[in-house]
């Protein structure tokens, strides 16, 4: 049984086809998208903006809402697929077995009710626990997120805590059911440097201690590699490249991930310039043909223009969709 | 006048009254009826000194202060004490007309690309206001048209953009936009508020090498404010670390990012994520976070969350001193360096 679990990811989400339907055209946004999360990994998913990234994340717990709609695809949560499944099945399945953490607290929790009350939601929805038994397990949940007097701060209301305390308190709320996988949108982007690590090192210790999965969303490459065990990166709704997050930072396949670490200033070397990735991102309702990185690749040739790249296997157990990846330490 | 610095700030000072009207100042308790004046203390004493073509960054955290100081010394604030010399003119008390002509010498690039462009008017109008603005007669204004074209040239735009509106742009476009306009009326300083963070990170790569690129092209001097080390590392000669409304350390960028002295600065460069596997920089981990403004700690206004702090951090104000290599620290540590066991 052990042994099953082990080979079968928790998560298998398999050509993943998210569009929307609007009056300017169909938007592409989530276009074939395949990935895995294994038991207890946390799995990063990158890219800029547009890239798709956080409708995944929408399209996971079932949250597309018209124009929207998953086109095709199967979303495999231990082997059940959630495309597939009714309404029903997941209100079931948020909260319970996927939670969410979405980047801006202030947003996410509800103004009118004190925390003690949303909290209480999750439990009342997620388990069988009596009154008291549920006080008492989101007074341990909030103490363990790191935030002291936690019977008296159950009573208070999310504009009484400042930025970094109410993004503990999401965590709370996300962890409270035991979720098996935690979906955190962008969770750190909206606070300070010092907040954001305390942030990180407590979603890494939460996860560790209930051993459960996370898909970490951000732009923030130095986050993902901290955080991350794998790395996905997403552009124009294609994953573009997938690997482990070492071999990926060190010694990426596609040019696009080689241009994103690039840009990024590093503060142990100097440089005179930044190198660049030429131009922007296309508009996603106007893709161009073949490869969708294309225009801005710096090798970029005839074939790039006439077929779409498909993920095929590289060094270092990588996978790229490019027509002419990076060798292990070659420059473009 | 070679030596005179571009932008010269001496204990600069901003505070805001937050009090309302008099029911809001009003204040009923267990110790009598009484008239309260809360004062958010945004900007408690900041010097600091820019050549020309330098380039000096402020970094902290939000509510610092580095985005009202920024603010002031444009000039969209009036200070509450201390002086703003651009060029050696003290323009701190300075009202609307006279503020005018010195608009010419420094102008502003914001962070939201968005909410910074006027999305009724075209960019050639958007463009070219500062310079109307600096140009009456008929005459001036004849050379308009042919600058904003070169300018637009400058930034990485080409003409044709000229009559378009800025939804019809990106962000990195935008960006540029805000920078042609800035330097439509060839200033001396730009003060920059964060004018890469709302961008992506391969578009933020090509606005800092646009930047750099015009700073050497016509010897520009910048006020640059962000929270970004990695991007500030990238930019700056030199760094200025603000908390609280305080400078607590000002240092050229090597030796600030070799040899921080000040726990906070510490503290920020350890919490940094980076994408480098090892790290070789201690970890000073914060605990808590900013107190309120409206009630600033008494002594040193680090003393809250530092690791180190020690009873005269609470009774005293530590004060900017030179440790070497132009580096100036505010905090007790430097006298007693015993007391640091990191």
């Amino acid at each position: 049984m052990r042994d099953a679990a082990a080979l079968s990811p928790l998560l298998d989400v398999r050509d993943l086809r998210t569009y929307f339907h609007t009056f300017a055209g169909t938007v592409r946004a989530v276009n074939g998208v395949s990935f895995e999360v294994g038991y207890g990994e946390v799995m990063g998913l990158v890219g800029e903006s547009g890239g798709g990234k956080s409708v995944v994340g929408f399209s996971i717990l079932g949250l597309i809402d018209s124009p929207g709609k998953i086109e095709g695809g199967k979303i495999l949560l231990e082997g059940q697929d959630l495309v597939e499944a009714g309404e029903e099945r997941l209100r079931t399945v948020r909260g319970r077995e996927i939670s969410m953490v979405f980047q801006d607290p202030m947003t996410s929790l509800n103004p009118l009710h004190t925390v003690g009350q949303q909290m209480d939601e999750v439990l009342r929805l997620h388990s069988d626990l009596g009154t008291d038994a549920r006080h008492k397990a989101c007074v341990d949940m909030l103490e363990s997120v790191g935030i002291s007097r936690a019977a008296e701060r159950l009573k208070a209301y999310p504009h009484q805590f400042s930025g970094g305390m109410r993004q503990r308190v999401v965590i709370a709320i996300a962890m409270l059911a035991s979720p098996k996988l935690i979906i955190a949108d962008e969770p750190t982007t909206a606070l300070d440097v010092t907040i954001q690590s305390q942030i990180l090192k407590l979603m890494r210790t939460q996860i560790a201690d209930k051993g459960a999965s996370m898909i970490l969303i951000t732009h923030d490459l130095a986050v993902v590699s901290e955080m991350a065990d794998h790395i996905t990166v997403l552009y124009c709704g294609n994953v573009v490249e997938r690997g482990r997050t070492r071999d990926l930072i060190e010694n990426p396949a596609h040019p696009y991930t080689r241009g994103l670490i690039d840009s990024i200033p590093d503060t142990t070397e100097r440089l005179d310039r930044l190198s660049q990735i030429p131009g922007s991102v296309p508009d996603i309702r106007n893709l161009p043909t073949g490869c969708n990185f294309r225009d801005r690749c710096p090798r970029a040739q005839a074939l790039c223009a006439k077929d779409e790249p498909v993920l095929t296997p590289q060094h270092d157990g990588l996978l790229a969709a490019c027509h002419f990846p990076l060798k292990a330490g070659e420059r473009p | 006048m070679t030596d005179t610095p571009m932008l010269d700030v001496r204990d600069l000072q901003m505070h805001f009254s937050i009090g309302g009207g008099f029911l809001d100042r009003l204040k009923v308790d267990g110790k009598g009826v009484r008239l309260e004046n809360p004062i958010v203390h945004a900007v408690n004493g900041v010097s600091l000194q820019i050549k020309r073509g330098e380039i000096m960054a402020l970094v902290g955290e939000s509510g610092c202060g580095k985005s009202t100081v920024a603010k002031t010394i444009a000039r969209i604030y009036k200070p509450t004490a201390g002086e703003v010399r651009i060029e050696g003119q003290d323009v701190a008390g300075f009202g609307f007309t006279e503020m005018l002509p010195v608009r010419a010498k420094m102008q502003m690039i914001f962070q939201d690309p968005y909410a910074s462009l006027n999305p009724r008017q075209r960019v050639r109008d958007i463009v070219a206001e500062p310079l109307l603005e600096q140009t009456k007669t008929t005459r001036d204004r004849a050379g308009v048209p042919e600058r904003i074209e070169q300018l637009l040239a400058r930034v990485g735009l080409n003409a044709e953009h000229a009559g378009r509106y800025p939804h019809q742009f990106s962000g990195g476009q935008r960006q540029r936009i805000g920078i042609a306009r800035a330097l439509s009326v060839t200033p001396g300083l730009i003060i920059a508020d964060e004018p890469v963070s709302a961008l992506d990170v391969s578009i933020q790569a090509q606005i800092l090498n646009l930047m750099k690129d015009l700073r050497d092209e016509f010897g520009l001097a910048y006020l640059f404010i962000s929270h970004d080390l990695s991007v500030v590392h990238h930019i700056a000669d030199k760094v200025g670390v603000m908390y609280l409304g305080f400078m607590v350390e000002n240092a050229p960028r090597d030796v600030l990012f070799a040899r921080p002295r000040h726990p906070y600065t510490r503290a920020l460069l350890s919490a940094a994520p980076s994408i480098k596997a090892k790290r070789d920089t201690e970890e000073i981990v914060l605990s808590g976070e900013v107190p309120s403004a409206l009630d600033l700690p008494s002594g040193c206004c680090f003393r809250t969350r530092c690791p180190f702090a020690w009873d005269r951090c609470a009774t005293e104000r530590p004060v900017l001193q030179e440790t070497g290599a132009a580096q100036t620290v505010a905090c007790h540590l430097i006298d007693e360096p015993e007391r640091d066991t990191a």
